[in-house]
């Protein structure tokens, strides 16, 4: 009891006894600090392009620094006006970002600025300060040392910081009976077992997609939201352009339980039971072995099996055979012997995060919970009451403890049950480093100096290890010090600029495989429920982010929640449709989700995604969609049997930005696909032939200099979203709500539209931004001319001019225009986004539009004008490649070009007169600026009928 | 003299007096059948007046809440979307205004063409112009995402130097509206002017007298008088001719420039214009309906007219028909993928239903009047009428519904939901109407007393 003594001791001032003076004089320190807390951090930052004499207001400064993903570094470069941080982008220079982004780097710039973040410590009696949580904590301290820490628990994420794990282990020593558990809701365990398998140790793989020919996924969803996205969705699309020899063309086979991103950008799918996925593996190697597959398979798997085999095999030397999460250790193992066969470009590495397997840390972690053997817990910026599974009961576990505390950036599910919450410092508020998924460091540098009261991991570890004022900065520094060399300070300046640390990334060691011995999985009867992390929100950090509750999920374009994905036969058997809620139990465990069907899906699995259901994420994230957690076991994360599903009688409607309507065989209009085959061949036939109608309208000419374009190639998107969240952040696009969206009425000035076969299988994707068509049928119908052209070719809204009769939107045919209904951005904002902090993540460059008011793309006008300033400056025009729109800066594949048509030498000019090269409704005469790149497909020819 | 000439008809006499019953066919029995609710208010039962002025008040309150409503929290109360940007709104203001088209078409074209027996319906239509045209241009205004901006459409002198933007439709619908809503003022107005001295002239008591003398501006009934009437009068409907055609001919425009499938068509404003003649009509058989039983006009409103006006939807029915054949063929013809998909939507689409109770509504139900019987019942005249104008609304609401719903993008194809505040804005308006109605009724003579005369003494020497 003596700890509770001495926690109220420690407490700080209660609200009720603060007389009138010291209340005014809070006030006025208030003010005072809230003047100062914008700006640069205290200690010197090093900017990335520009290095102006002084900071010129207006002028946008852009700093390196490094965004955190699942514990994994992502170099992004952040612009920042006027000391706010306001928008990411990738940098070039990082193996992580390649110059790209993904939904989650450009979102957590959202994140930064959100109003439910916490701004205090809590303590055992509310709102309490730094100093009383050190006090309380030192006495707790002084106890553990006598113990050895024996009582002393840290729970951490994933570490890759090498100033985060050297201050933990100095902790450790210091410590020796302290445990440090980490866990991931999304590990990779059976991937690091697997390579324990076949190379007797935790290599991570790392497949060299881009030098495939032919890659084979059994359920690895390469191609979707995580660390790696970008990476390899650069070079799964660097393997797929038609200029290259078409022999070396990559062929992408998929094997799935439920489409993923990477089957729907495979050239052959199968749909198959997960637990089949290992015999169709094992098949696999057989054939590659000569011998005659034996294991039961049904015969699509088995037609697929042979096919992808040989091609795997006439392509030895350039094929790669990976394996998802889902998948158990065995099959894991397995693929490295087939790749091991067939000479895969493949590194192997050794393992950025060293830690062990992170489901036995959380079952350790309880284990000592519930045998009382902790007495001081300090959980960094993870969530477990959430998202650990509830088998493991840490909600009735934790009241219990003598002393825990919870950092992170929300008073979250585990800190409400946890005596101390500790408000951490966001990642563009701190100091830091990390590494990314291939071994490469690089520091994290603040853009801003802290919004709140709140400190970083290296603070806090500092503060148990008792230091008194520690700096982050000082912290970092004091790690790499040894590794520079020479001369430090200019090492720190050009790693600053560089947003990378030269020679970081981990070098690949030669492994050989050793063969495995796996049996085939008997044909199962039971169904099974597939799980799989949320494209837009992750595990449920993110669950607090508006932009990416938002962002319509890649396949299915739900927003705002989860569903369950069940076949149509399944569906059939179960008697229910689209938005009937169902009952999912498995042994106490009781959830309500709401039912999409999905003609993708193999029979007898159900599929949804983690991360929803959140209950005290915050006023964006509570409450949406449906929470699976609780099914989850802890020795099987992914793939869940005993699970019973019973219709409920309710129904829900899914808020979703299309699929309201039955494609009518347009996808061949308006999305062709080509295969390299009639590419090769010599392609005819419209819309490629097609010849520009006769017209009575004179062209289009003036003697500007620019004419803007945007060439969008269909064939290298993968449908990842980056654009539209680039977009949203870069144009203050508002947030409109799950209401809204119900109502049709979402305000993403780009969105990607998915085409399918008549089977419902995904046939690509089309980001469709404004076409900014030379006649542009929104112009002349508008009576008070809001809708314009101007010199340049932009078709430009004026906003303060529009009354908003929507005549432009209803004659516009490719519905690219947005409508403020309400003032989305205007006083009428969804939830808490009309509070303060989040009007400093807008874009001073950019309108935030009025209600009743027309809006659209507008080809990033601010850039161009930006870049014209800057040309005429210099008396010159402006370069190719000078002109970056948000959406091309985003985009990880590179699938956007944009540029100047009057200039000869432009990329826009050469993809303009390629051989897919082909207009949306060009044959309505509006002449668009933005034109696509037919879809490339590339079948193989043994397969009777390819993914149609 | 030339509008007098065009007056000598040589017809019988005895033609022209069958629109009026045996006990109205003297000039005195027309004014005082007219005129008696009006100066002698007090033998007059005014109990159902009060019972439906009371309810058209409460529908104008409840129009006046969902219209302000609308204009505090935006235009998104409705049920419209990004895909359907337009919805009941704009489907009500072509519907008011196409139901504003027939009082003028009645005055002006039907006098032209010398059918006499508008004389007895033409008053109350005009004044069902007057309001139906300005409830309508009420919607175009709350429609607007900024309605306090809507002045921007008006070439006003201002300091940027800003006009209008010609090419656009919606800048002919407003001058459109415009100058038929003046026209329509100024027709009523001194077609209205004889029959106030008559008015005046009965009147008992003092006030009256004066307010009736005021309006009448001195009206006489002399010789000069109604020279200078008739050749105004005459004068104004030719001019109202091409005025309400092109009046709607513009709302077709609105459509029909345009790159939709399913409204870039040029059958669009003639179209229209016979659709809107053709509600307008239903409208005023209602109207006819109401005040004849309601003001015991039954000699002065016939049966005949009732059977005239069946013919004339009979006809626009059967136009509508056509109109309706010829969209589907041009479809289907033209060979466009996007206009026949538009076609099959329309057909088995989420609205098809709706299309199938419209077709029925402004086709079928009227092809009742093929039966003289039919004809000459004014209760399957009035039911018939009524169904009618739910059918031209769907049509309206349809027009909008399918062509925005089903773009040329399947990503953006998305169905309207109305709210609750499309439903009381609709009805709301259409309380509004029976509210300015009634007030007409009750203090203005519902039916024009010298027309009638007039055609009582046609072909008559003096």
């Amino acid at each position: 009891m003596s700890s509770m003594t001495s926690r109220r001791d420690a407490a700080p001032l209660s609200a009720f006894d603060i007389d009138r003076r010291a209340a005014l004089k809070l006030l006025a320190s208030g003010m005072a600090l809230s003047l100062a807390s914008c700006g640069k951090p205290p200690e010197e930052i090093v900017p990335y392009v520009d290095q102006p004499e002084r900071v010129v207001p207006g002028i946008p400064l852009k700093f390196a620094t490094t965004l955190d993903m699942a514990g994994y570094g992502r170099g992004v470069i952040v612009t920042s006006v006027e000391g706010r941080p306001i928008k990411v982008e990738g940098n070039p220079r990082h193996s992580a970002s390649l110059g790209a982004t993904d939904v989650f780097a450009e979102a957590s710039v959202l994140s930064l600025y959100d109003p439910d973040r916490s701004k205090a410590p809590r303590g055992p009696k509310g709102i309490a300060s730094w100093d009383a949580f050190g006090d309380a904590l030192r006495t707790q301290m002084e106890k553990e040392k006598k113990r050895q820490g024996a009582g002393l628990r840290l729970v951490s994420g994933r570490m890759t910081s090498p100033t985060l794990l050297r201050q933990i282990n100095a902790l450790l020593k210091a410590f020796p009976q302290a445990r440090w558990y980490r866990y991931e809701p999304i590990s990779d365990d059976n991937e690091r077992e697997g390579a324990v398998m076949a190379f007797g140790r935790p290599l991570t793989t790392l497949p060299r997609i881009g030098e495939a020919s032919v890659a084979l996924s059994l359920d690895d969803d390469f191609l979707g939201a995580g660390p790696r996205q970008i990476a390899n969705g650069r070079a799964f699309i660097s393997a797929r352009r038609a200029e290259n020899d078409p022999d070396r063309f990559l062929r992408l086979y998929a094997a799935e339980p439920a489409l993923s991103l990477t089957g729907a950008n495979a050239d052959h799918w199968l749909a198959i039971r997960p637990e089949l996925i290992r015999n169709l593996a094992i098949a696999i190697s057989a054939i590659l072995r000569g011998e005659k597959p034996n294991a039961p398979l049904p015969p699509a798997a088995q037609r697929f099996a042979t096919v992808a085999a040989a091609d795997l095999k006439s392509k030895t030397g350039k094929a790669i055979v990976t394996a998802g999460r889902t998948q158990p250790p065995d099959v894991h193992a397995l693929c490295h012997t087939i790749n091991g066969m067939l000479h895969a470009p493949i590194d192997y590495i050794e393992p950025v995060d060293p830690a062990g397997k992170h489901g036995e840390a959380l079952h350790a972690f309880a284990d000592d919970l519930s045998n009382n053997r902790v007495e001081t817990l300090l959980i960094l910026d993870r969530n477990p009451v959430y998202d650990a599974p509830h088998e493991l009961g840490f909600n009735g576990l934790f009241p219990k403890l003598p002393f825990s505390a919870h950092l992170g950036l929300y008073d979250d599910e585990t800190a409400a049950i946890c005596h101390w919450h500790l408000p951490l410092s966001h990642t563009l508020e701190s100091w830091s480093d990390l590494r990314a998924h291939d071994g490469t460091a690089s520091i994290v540098q603040p853009l801003i100096r802290p919004l709140y009261d709140t400190r970083t991991a290296h603070q806090v570890i500092a503060l148990i290890s008792g230091a008194l004022s520690p700096s982050s900065y000082d912290l970092v520094r004091e790690t790499w010090q040894p590794q520079a060399g020479g001369d430090f300070e200019s090492w720190w300046r050009q790693v600053l600029h560089d947003g990378v640390i030269a020679e970081t990334r981990h070098v690949a060691v030669s492994a050989q495989p050793k063969a495995v011995d796996i049996k085939p999985a008997p044909n199962p009867t039971e169904a099974v429920l597939v799980l799989a992390p949320d494209p837009s929100i992750w595990d449920g950090r993110d669950a607090n982010n508006a932009w990416l509750q938002e962002c319509p999920k890649p396949l299915s374009k739900e927003t705002w929640g989860n569903t369950l994905s069940i076949s149509p036969r399944d569906a059939q058997q179960l008697g229910c449709q689209t938005g009937d809620v169902v009952a999912l139990t498995r042994k106490n465990a009781k959830v309500e989700a709401v039912v999409r069907v999905d003609a993708n899906q193999a029979d007898s699995v159900y599929a949804t995604t983690l991360g929803h259901g959140r209950r005290k994420a915050g006023a964006i994230g509570n409450g949406i969609g449906f929470d699976v957690y609780p099914l989850r076991a802890i020795d099987e994360p992914w793939l869940i049997g005993g699970v019973t599903i019973a219709k409920t009688g309710k129904s829900r409607d899914i808020p979703t930005t299309q699929g309201q309507f039955r494609l009518e065989g347009e996808t061949t209009e308006f999305l062709p696909r080509v295969s390299l085959a009639a590419l090769a061949a010599g392609l005819k036939g419209p819309p490629f032939a097609e010849e520009p109608k006769p017209t009575l309208y004179p062209p289009v000419h003036n003697d500007d200099p620019y004419a803007w374009a945007m060439v969008i190639d269909t064939a290298a998107c993968i449908g990842c979203n980056a654009c539209v969240i680039a977009c949203q952040a870069e144009n203050n696009v508002p947030v409109v709500g799950p209401d809204q969206i119900l109502r049709s009425r979402v305000m993403h000035w780009l969105r990607v539209d998915t085409y399918t076969d008549a089977n419902g299988g995904i046939q690509g994707f089309q980001p469709v931004p404004c076409m900014h068509c030379e006649h542009a049928p929104c112009e002349p119908v508008c009576p008070v001319a809001a809708s314009v052209h101007d010199r340049e070719g932009l078709n430009v809204q004026v906003y303060n001019r529009c009354i908003g009769t929507r005549f432009c939107q209803s004659n516009c045919p490719y519905k690219v225009r947005r409508f403020n209904w309400f003032g989305y951005a205007d006083d009428e904002e969804y939830a808490n986004l009309g509070e303060p902090p989040i009007k400093a993540q807008h874009n001073p460059d950019v309108t935030v539009r009025a209600r009743g008011v027309m809006e659209k793309c507008t080809y990033c006008v601010q850039r161009i004008s930006r870049a014209r300033r800057e040309a005429e400056k210099e008396n010159r025009t402006i370069k190719d490649g000078e002109v970056v729109t948000a959406c091309q800066a985003a985009c990880p594949t590179r699938a956007i070009s944009f540029g100047n048509l009057k200039d000869t030498g432009a990329h826009v000019n050469a993809l303009r007169q390629h051989k897919q090269h082909y207009e949306l409704l060009g044959h309505l005469g509006t002449r668009p600026r933005t034109t696509y790149l037919a879809r490339l497909t590339n079948p193989n020819p043994d397969f009777d009928e390819a993914k149609s | 003299m030339s509008s007098l000439a065009l007056d000598r008809v040589e017809t019988p006499s005895q033609d022209t007096r069958r629109w009026v019953l045996e006990n109205g066919q003297s000039d005195e029995a027309v004014n005082r059948i007219v005129s008696a609710p009006l100066l002698q208010r007090h033998k007059w039962t005014w109990r159902t007046w009060w019972i439906a002025f009371a309810v058209s008040g409460a529908m104008t309150v409840m129009m006046i809440v969902s219209a302000s409503w609308l204009l505090i929290r935006g235009v998104g109360v409705w049920g419209n979307n990004t895909t359907v940007v337009w919805g009941f709104g704009i489907a009500n203001y072509v519907w008011w205004i196409g139901i504003g088209n027939a009082g003028t078409l009645i005055s002006s074209m039907l006098l032209l063409m010398r059918q006499h027996w508008r004389a007895s319906i033409n008053r109350f239509a005009e004044a069902m112009t007057l309001f139906a045209a300005s409830i309508a241009g009420l919607f175009p205004i709350l429609h607007l995402g900024r309605p306090l901006y809507f002045y921007w459409l008006t070439p006003y002198p201002n300091t940027m130097l800003l006009w209008p933007q010609w090419r656009s439709a919606l800048i002919w619908d407003f001058w459109a509206i415009l100058s038929y809503l003046l026209f329509s003022i100024v027709f009523w107005y001194v077609g209205l002017i004889p029959d106030l001295a008559t008015l005046r002239d009965r009147a008992r008591s003092a006030l009256p007298r004066k307010i009736y003398g005021a309006f009448a501006l001195g009206w006489r009934g002399s010789a000069r008088h109604w020279h200078f009437y008739e050749v105004y009068h005459k004068a104004m409907a030719a001019l109202a001719v091409p005025l309400v055609v092109s009046l709607h001919s513009v709302v077709g425009l609105d459509f029909a420039a345009s790159l939709m499938p399913g409204w870039a068509e040029t059958i669009f404003p003639p179209y229209f214009v016979v659709g809107a003649m053709y509600s307008g009509f239903a409208m005023v058989v209602v109207l006819a309906a109401l005040v004849r039983w309601g003001f015991r006009m039954q000699p002065i409103i016939t049966v005949n007219h009732f059977d005239v006006m069946a013919k004339v939807m009979l006809m626009a029915s059967i136009v509508m028909g056509l109109s309706y054949a010829t969209e589907w063929f041009d479809a289907w013809y033209g060979g466009d993928h996007a206009e026949r998909s538009m076609l099959t939507f329309m057909f088995s689409g989420s609205y098809s239903p709706i299309y199938f109770i419209m077709l029925f509504c402004n086709v079928l139900a009227p092809q009742a009047f093929w039966l003289a019987a039919a004809r000459r019942s004014v209760a399957a005249v009035f039911v018939i009428a009524v169904i009618i104008n739910v059918g031209m609304w769907l049509e309206r609401l349809l027009i909008i519904l399918n062509t925005l719903s089903h773009t040329h993008l399947p990503s953006m194809r998305h169905l309207f939901f109305p709210t609750i505040w499309d439903w009381t804005l609709l009805f709301g308006s259409l309380g509004f109407f029976a509210f300015m109605f009634l007030i007409f009724v009750r203090l203005v003579p519902s039916v024009s007393m010298h027309e009638v005369r007039h055609i009582l003494h046609e072909g008559e020497r003096p």
